[in-house]
């Protein structure tokens, strides 16, 4: 998430395309050593990854299938883990099917370390919480292991018009979770087609930024994302977990993955790292080992 | 139907059952023909098949274990982490063309799936059990794909890196794509049913171009080899729509059913030829028909012809041509024939010569039989007379004159009863033709009744006639039909010497719907007469009676001849007799 305010100022704004920023002549913490940042968007993230091979961007973000393709010794910053992936069931889903065993049943079915250790190639955490682990402290409290065969038993009594619902994924790099979200589903005895249009779906594969590291803030702030109720204010870890469970215990929302930020960065690219553990860009004492014209240079 | 008719209707149905007979021969023995051709063609085909087959199989398992060889194989089977591979099976499948393949960790967990990719970390258990993967080499098997179940041809590979194995299981779906890459020859087409649900589903049944349609009529034959697990055969449709299917199982490496290919051969083609035989056999039918009634018509000219001239000249016997004779013209059974009737009609006419003659000498002692006896009774009192005169004239000369008187006046009497004779016989010698003119025989009968009332009633006879309104006027001679019906009369009245009943009926013939004739019957209650009285009653000079010359019915009979009519009798003993007359049309000949 780009954090350059302090330093840099805005010199160029495309929407969604690009954004250019220069160096503040007059920053509090002293001027960068970088001259300008010029950022490119909607990039994905596998031609990103060509364009640091090919030496055409110095820091890009990587995906999981991206991540393993790196050249040997290339350097990745990783943030701790900032996002949480999560099955979001829509109000329209809810209200055609205020059976939550339809809910538990697919939660209880996704196979989350598998998801974790093949498709996002181990990057973040596994989760069954909202807030990450480093930040609550008790994620680890939250189940995470599928029971396939619970599963079954919950929709035993159910209709087969009910077992079918329809998975939204906007983001076609998050597809293959979704496919093996519904392939778990299949054998739990869900019936899920992936869709890309997530507004017409009855369940979406989300992300949801973590916006701090105060964990009652962090908290407030998914529930917001996710369009759940504002939990209570608690200033105890007990109060916050309590706080936590009543917002996913109905299966409205059910984590799945905490992932981080992470970014492929050339080794053109000195000092740094040039993120916090929230994600955050800090990019004031990077610098540019050789100079390149429009992208700034040496301190 | 004349005989040369029904022979020539034999001989033309004759040829054309040969006819149809042969045609269905040949169509039978065709149908037969190319029903062996197909067997054969279908056999060849199911060969090329397996062999096909086995080439695709070879094929496969030649992929697959490049794979398994592969560097990028040891790779994945030494790897601590199988989870950054989950792509690699479907880059392997592209490169090898292969539209199935699977990278399966020893443990049976799928490392890298290409055809479901979401597949990975699930166990395919049945890799670890299969033996010697290398010996079994490519075969069929039901694979799960996310749209569904599909038939696949698979073959698996082992890939070995210390303690480490890696499965390797790739191949090639069976389905319309593969259909279309077997060479069917023009009338062929090749089906497949695959057999992945417990039920049959006409869904399943696929050809070259896709789904079949009418399917669901296949399913006899499916379930036949679904349930024999053995090649099996069947004809589907009629006519030129007609198929023949020749259906193989396709087994599993567990020996189970999972498909049901299916060879379907038109029928088109034999339906054509069997119309074209049909065609040219109705051609050389009809030819034959015509060249057999032709024949027929000769033949039979030749067989009915000498029997033709038997039938006329049985004909002409039969009307009284006794000495008809017919040609002899062969030496077989016709000519035999011939002369046989040549025989019979020769000795036909020696035996009515001879009967002629018999009767004709018959005749004249019968008549000189009567002729004694009728002039011996006048010849006795001129014999007695005479002599009484001459004795007169010797013994009593003064009484002579009275005596010659009376002996004058006897004889002359006597001497008219031999007139009388003498004319009977002469009128019976001279029997004129007769006149024709309308009669009407109703007014007849009557006027006869009439003249004869006194008579009948001196002999308390009672005389009855019963006419017929709708008689009409017949041609006839009326004064020989009158001499006719008194004669009948006199001698109805001779019969009922105690008395009885007379009665005379008319009726009219018809011929079509007008009437044509008379029959008429004089019939009495008297004693009546025996069948040989009734056989020579018409004999000229014969008579039953003790009086009378016996030409009266001789008479009647001559009258009715010349009129061209008939007359017979009727008679029991002691139940009177009728006698009929029939006069028709023919009179006015």
């Amino acid at each position: 998430m780009p954090d350059l305010a302090a330093a840099f100022n805005i010199a160029r704004w495309e929407a969604g395309r690009r954004a250019v920023y220069e160096a503040n002549e007059n920053s509090a913490r002293g001027r960068p050593y970088l001259d300008s940042v010029d950022i490119q968007m909607g990039k994905p993230l596998h031609d990103q990854s060509i364009d640091l091979e090919l030496g055409r961007a110095d820091i890009v973000e990587l995906g999981p299938s991206e991540l393993l393709r790196q050249t040997a010794g290339r350097r990745v910053w990783s943030s701790s883990p900032v996002r949480v992936m999560a099955l979001l069931f829509s109000p329209r889903f809810s209200a055609r099917f205020e059976d939550a065993r339809i809910r538990e049943a697919l939660a209880l079915a996704v196979d989350r370390p598998a998801i974790h250790s093949v498709l996002m190639q181990r990057q973040g955490e596994v989760s069954g919480a909202l807030l990450p682990q480093w930040i609550s402290g008790y994620a680890f409290v939250f189940p995470t292991a599928s029971d396939a065969a619970r599963a079954r038993t919950l929709l035993a009594d159910l209709p087969q018009g009910q077992r079918t619902l329809s998975l939204g994924v906007e983001d076609a790099a998050d597809r293959p979770i979704a496919e093996r979200i519904a392939l778990n589903a299949r054998y739990a005895g869900l019936a899920v087609s992936v869709i890309p249009q997530a507004a017409n779906a009855d369940v979406r594969l989300v992300q949801a930024r973590v916006g701090s590291a105060d964990p009652a803030r962090a908290l407030a702030s998914l529930a917001a994302a996710f369009g759940l109720p504002e939990p209570p204010h608690a200033d105890s870890a007990d109060g916050l977990e309590a706080a936590e469970r009543a917002l996913i215990e109905g299966f409205r929302v059910v984590p799945l993955i905490h992932l981080p930020d992470v970014y492929g960065v050339s080794p053109r690219v000195k000092g740094g790292p040039g993120i916090t553990p929230l994600g955050e860009w800090h990019f004031e004492n990077l610098w540019i080992a050789e100079s390149r014209s429009g992208e700034g240079g040496r301190p | 139907m004349t005989f040369r008719t029904r022979l020539m209707l034999v001989f033309t149905v004759a040829v054309v059952a040969a006819v149809a007979v042969v045609e269905l021969l040949v169509a039978s023995r065709t149908r037969e023909a190319f029903e062996s051709v197909e067997a054969q063609r279908v056999r060849a085909l199911v060969d090329q098949v397996h062999r096909d087959f086995a080439r695709r199989g070879l094929e496969i398992v030649q992929a697959v274990e490049g794979i398994a060889s592969s560097e990028t194989a040891v790779s994945i089977a030494i790897a601590p982490d199988y989870g950054r591979f989950v792509d690699e099976a479907a880059a392997q499948s592209a490169a090898h063309g292969l539209d199935l393949l699977e990278l399966v960790a020893g443990d049976g967990a799928i490392v890298s799936s290409a055809q479901w990719p979401a597949r990975f970390a699930f166990k395919e258990d049945w890799l670890a059990g299969g033996g010697d993967w290398k010996a079994r080499g490519a075969f069929l098997k039901r694979e799960e794909l996310p749209t569904g179940f599909v038939l696949a041809l698979v073959a698996v590979s082992q890939t070995r890196a210390g303690d480490r194995t890696l499965y390797v299981a790739g191949g090639q779906q069976l389905d319309r794509e593969f259909l279309s890459t077997l060479a069917m020859p023009a009338g062929m087409r090749v089906l497949l049913y695959r057999n992945l649900d417990a039920q049959f589903s006409p869904g399943e049944i696929i050809d070259a171009s896709g789904p079949v349609a009418h399917a669901a009529a296949l399913r006899p034959l499916i379930d036949q080899v679904r349930n024999s697990r053995r090649e099996a055969d069947s004809t589907l449709g009629s006519g030129a729509e007609a198929e023949t299917l020749h259906a193989l199982p396709l087994l599993g490496y567990e020996n189970n059913l999972l498909g049901v290919l299916m060879f379907a051969s038109s029928r088109r083609e034999l339906v054509s030829l069997e119309a074209s035989l049909l065609q040219t056999g109705i051609v050389v039918a009809a030819a034959g028909i015509v060249v057999g009634i032709g024949l027929s018509w000769w033949a039979t000219a030749r067989v009915t012809r000498p029997v033709r001239q038997l039938a006329e000249s049985a004909g002409r016997v039969a009307a009284g041509n006794w000495g008809t004779t017919v040609e002899v013209s062969s030496a077989d059974e016709i000519g035999q024939l011939a002369r046989a009737f040549n025989r019979m009609t020769h000795e036909l006419v020696a035996q009515r010569e001879r009967l002629v003659q018999a009767e004709r000498v018959a005749a004249w002692r019968e008549l000189a039989r009567r002729l004694a006896h009728e002039l011996k009774n006048p010849l006795f009192p001129l014999q007695i007379t005479v002599e009484n005169m001459q004795r007169a004239r010797e013994r009593y000369p003064g009484q002579f004159d009275e005596v010659f008187r009376e002996g004058t006046a006897t004889l002359l009497a006597e001497l008219d009863k031999l007139k009388q004779i003498v004319g009977r016989f002469s009128d019976f010698a001279k029997m004129p033709a007769p006149e024709m003119q309308p009669v009407d025989f109703n007014k007849l009968v009557s006027e006869t009744m009439k003249l004869f009332d006194p008579q009948l009633a001196q002999a308390r006879i009672a005389g009855r006639a019963e006419l017929d309104p709708r008689l009409r006027p017949v041609q006839a001679d009326q004064e020989q039909m009158t001499r006719v019906l008194r004669n009948l009369v006199l001698n109805a009245i001779d019969a009922m010497p105690q008395g009885g009943a007379l009665t005379i009926r008319t009726m009219a013939m018809q011929t079509g719907a007008l009437p044509a004739g008379v029959r008429m019957a004089v019939s009495d209650t008297g004693q009546g007469l025996t069948p040989e009285e009734c056989a020579r009653l018409f004999t000229p000079y014969y008579t039953t009676k003790t009086h009378g010359t016996g030409l009266g019915l001789a008479i009647v009979q001559s009258v009715v001849s010349d009129h061209h009519g008939r007359i017979w009798v009727e008679s029991e003993p002691g139940k009177g007799a009728s006698f009929w007359i029939e006069l028709g049309s023919d009179g006015d000949r």
